[in-house]
C-alpha cells in the first residue's frame, strides 16, 4: 500500500466498533490487517483513541453538564472520585453547595416517568432560563440523574436554582416535577 | 516545512525489501523509517488488546525488534505481505505478554533499545474546545458519547443501562461522533 494514501478508508463507525470490541472476530481481523498496513486508517484510529481519552478526561473533571445514570455515578465513586450527591424528592428542595474536595456533583430528581414519551428539563437561575430538550431517561428508574459542570457550580453565587421536568407529547406539555436547589457558595470561596 | 509527496515515498514493502537485501544492520535508514511508520500502528493494536499504555509500549517495542530481526534474516519472502507478517507477530507477542514470557530481554540484548523509536506523542486535543463541543451536542448524543468513552462501553452494555437497543445506541453514537468531530475540526458550525 502507498505510504500515505488509502483507496478504501475504514469508516469511523467501524473503527469505533473495533475499539469498543463490538466487531465479530472476522471483521476484527480484517480491520486490524487493514490499519496495520495503512497510514490513513491508523491515523484515524489514533485520532479516535485520542478523542476517547479526552472525553474520558472531561467526564472525570466534570467539565460538562450531562444526564447520567445510577450505574455511572457508582463507577465514578469506585474510581476514587469524590462524588457529592443530592437526592431531591418530587417537588422538593435541597440545600446544597460544592466543597473544594468535590470532584463531581450529581443531582437525582425523583419523578414518575411511566408512560412518558419525552422529557425536557428547564433550569431557572434568577433571570436566566435554559431548556434542555429530549433528555435521556429510563421510565422504570423513577428518577432523572445529572452531573453538573463543576466550575460553573464553584463560581455560582449563593442563590436558588429551580429545575422543572416537563413531559412533552404531541406539542403539549405538562410539568412532571419541580425542584429547588438552595445553593450556598462554599465558605472557602466566599471572599473570592 | 513542506510535507513529503506521497507519490515519491517508498511504500512499506519497498522498505522491507531494502532491509532484506542489505547486509544485516546496513540499511539503518530503511529500518528506522519502517519502525517510525509501523510502531504507532502496533501500539494501537496493543492498546486495544492489552489495555494500558505501558503494555502497549512493550508490545510495540517487541514487535519492532522481531520485525527487524526477521527482515534482516530474510525471513519475509513476500514483502508485500509485511502487514500480515506484523499482524501475526502482534498476535503472538500479545499471547506471550499475557503469559509473561521473557523474549524481550533476549532481543534487547541483541539489538538494543536504540533501534526502536520512542512512541510518538498521541495527537493532542484542546480540552476546552472539546468541552464546548460536547456542550453543544443534543442531550442524548452527549450522554451516550460520554458514558461510552468513560469506560469504553460497548453498545449492548450501555443500551441495557439506558433502556435503549444496541442499534439505537450505535445510531445515536454515530451521529454524536460525527457532530463532535465536525465541531472540533471546525467543519461544522
Amino acid at each position: 500500500m502507498n505510504a500515505l494514501f488509502c483507496p478504501s478508508p475504514l469508516e469511523w463507525h467501524t473503527l469505533l466498533e473495533y475499539w469498543l470490541g463490538e466487531l465479530d472476530p472476522a471483521s476484527e481481523v480484517r480491520t486490524e490487517e487493514h490499519y496495520l498496513d495503512c497510514a490513513t486508517c491508523s491515523g484515524r484510529l489514533e485520532q479516535l483513541t485520542a478523542l476517547a481519552r479526552e472525553v474520558h478526561a472531561v467526564t472525570r473533571e466534570s467539565g460538562v453538564t450531562v444526564i447520567v445514570n445510577d450505574q455511572f455515578v457508582r463507577r465514578l465513586t469506585e474510581d476514587g472520585l469524590h462524588v457529592r450527591e443530592y437526592r431531591v424528592p418530587l417537588n422538593g428542595s435541597v440545600n446544597c453547595t460544592v466543597a473544594p474536595e468535590d470532584d463531581v456533583v450529581v443531582a437525582r430528581l425523583e419523578v414518575p416517568l411511566k408512560e412518558v414519551k419525552r422529557v425536557d428539563m428547564v433550569y431557572t437561575a434568577g433571570q436566566h432560563e435554559m431548556r434542555q430538550e429530549d433528555i435521556p431517561f429510563i421510565p422504570d428508574s423513577g428518577a432523572v440523574v445529572f452531573s453538573s459542570r463543576i466550575d460553573a457550580l464553584r463560581t455560582l453565587p449563593s442563590s436558588a436554582v429551580r429545575v422543572r421536568l416537563l413531559s412533552v407529547d404531541n406539542g403539549s406539555e405538562r410539568t412532571l416535577g419541580e425542584y429547588t436547589f438552595n445553593h450556598t457558595r462554599h465558605a472557602s470561596r466566599g471572599s473570592e | 516545512m513542506s510535507l513529503p509527496d506521497p507519490e515519491t515515498l517508498p511504500d512499506d514493502a519497498a522498505l522491507a525489501r531494502r532491509v532484506g537485501r542489505a547486509a544485516p544492520g546496513h540499511d539503518r535508514e530503511a529500518e528506522a523509517e519502517l519502525c517510525r511508520r509501523l510502531a504507532p500502528r502496533v501500539r494501537l493494536y496493543g492498546l486495544r488488546h492489552l489495555g494500558g499504555d505501558a503494555a502497549a509500549a512493550d508490545l510495540m517495542q517487541q514487535v519492532m525488534l522481531l520485525m527487524i530481526e526477521r527482515l534482516r534474516a530474510g525471513a519475509l519472502r513476500e514483502p508485500e505481505r509485511l502487514a500480515s507478517f506484523v499482524f501475526g507477530m502482534c498476535r503472538m507477542v500479545v499471547l506471550d505478554l499475557r503469559r509473561g514470557h521473557a523474549r524481550r530481554e533476549r532481543l534487547l540484548e541483541t539489538y538494543g533499545e536504540t533501534l526502536v523509536p520512542e512512541a510518538a506523542p498521541p495527537p493532542s486535543l484542546d480540552r476546552d474546545r472539546l468541552a464546548h463541543c460536547l456542550e453543544r451536542l443534543p442531550e442524548r448524543e452527549r450522554t451516550v458519547l460520554m458514558l461510552t468513552f468513560y469506560d469504553d462501553m460497548p453498545a449492548d452494555v450501555l443500551g441495557r443501562e439506558l433502556d435503549l437497543s444496541p442499534t439505537n445506541v450505535r445510531v445515536i453514537r454515530h451521529r454524536g461522533l460525527a457532530r463532535l468531530r465536525g465541531c472540533i475540526t471546525g467543519e461544522s458550525r
